[in-house]
């Protein structure tokens, strides 16, 4: 079905039109979630809080900018919001552990290892996401977009509402820092 | 130990290692825990409260009433003259025959 009849259908609330949706773009949002969360779980609620929310406010859909590019914008900002509330939570637990009485440590979450990643590849894309986690927001959303979705600048600035010379400042200290990050871990290993 | 050049190698791999990346693919009940998510919001009662007055138009029609009525209770208290109670309060603790009274009394 034609995605714009698709999205007329949505917003008088057609089930079949909203499944259809979520069939066609559900791995490019679970996809882009997971690489900016590192985290099947969480991913996982993001993509379902991402449909829910087109559900919702799909009224307020104009076709200025194409479906996709609106899904994105939806996915990095829920994706970011539960990022950083993750990590209030991490900081509240640490300064817990520091006044509690049983003075725990926090628990460093496990290597991040993408399912969509070549076996040969494995344990160098796990260090890469490891450095990719320790990024800029703004670069990290990025370098995310482009190689795991493989979006093009201009797509990317599109989605992140800026120019096409700023995404391209960010991807060139994306990765300088990443550059920087990784040579600092293979000197400690 | 690796020297310089080999570790730049290693990066320069590494940064190169998501090259040919598959998507990721999401759960295939993802639909279903959407539909579920959906029907949890509409049953909840409190949701809609929340969201009913949340609305601007309503928050301020709100406010707007419970001032009204604040200025209501302000303006009718203050026009009606002060019942006896009142007046005894008054007296007991405004009036100038007590005030000389405690000074003039003597200790018993």
């Amino acid at each position: 079905m034609d995605e714009l009849l698709l999205i007329e259908k949505l917003k008088q609330g057609d089930e079949a039109a909203f499944r259809q949706i979520v069939e066609s773009w559900q791995n490019m949002v679970y996809n882009t979630a997971i690489g900016i969360l590192q985290n099947a779980e969480d991913a996982e609620d993001v993509a379902q809080e991402v449909f829910v929310q087109v559900f919702e406010s799909v009224r307020s859909f104009k076709a200025e900018a194409k479906f996709s590019t609106w899904l994105y914008r939806i996915t990095v900002s829920k994706a970011l919001d539960h990022l950083r509330k993750k990590k209030r939570k991490k900081r509240f637990a640490y300064i817990q552990s520091i006044f509690g009485p049983n003075n725990e440590t926090v628990i460093d979450k496990p290597d991040f290892n993408h399912p969509g990643v070549t076996l040969d590849n494995k344990e160098r894309a796990t260090m890469l996401f490891s450095a990719i986690a320790r990024l800029p927001e703004n670069q990290k959303i990025a370098f995310t977009l482009h190689k795991l979705e493989g979006l093009s600048y201009q797509e990317i600035s599109d989605i992140m509402k800026t120019s096409v010379s700023s995404v391209e400042s960010l991807m060139h200290r994306a990765k300088n820092n990443l550059k920087r990050l990784l040579t600092g871990d293979y000197e400690r290993n | 130990m690796k020297n310089k050049q080999q570790i730049q190698q290693e990066v320069e791999k590494t940064l190169n290692s998501l090259d040919n990346i598959q998507r990721a693919e999401a759960n295939p009940y993802l639909f279903t825990r959407i539909k579920a998510a959906l029907q949890k919001e509409e049953k909840s009662v409190w949701a809609l409260a929340i969201g009913f007055m949340g609305r601007p138009v309503v928050a301020l029609a709100t406010i707007f009433l419970i001032l009204m009525i604040n200025m209501a209770v302000f303006f009718t208290v203050k026009s009606q003259p002060a019942d006896e109670d009142q007046q005894l309060y008054a007296n007991e603790y405004f009036s100038n025959t007590t005030v000389s009274d405690y000074e003039n009394a003597t200790n018993e």
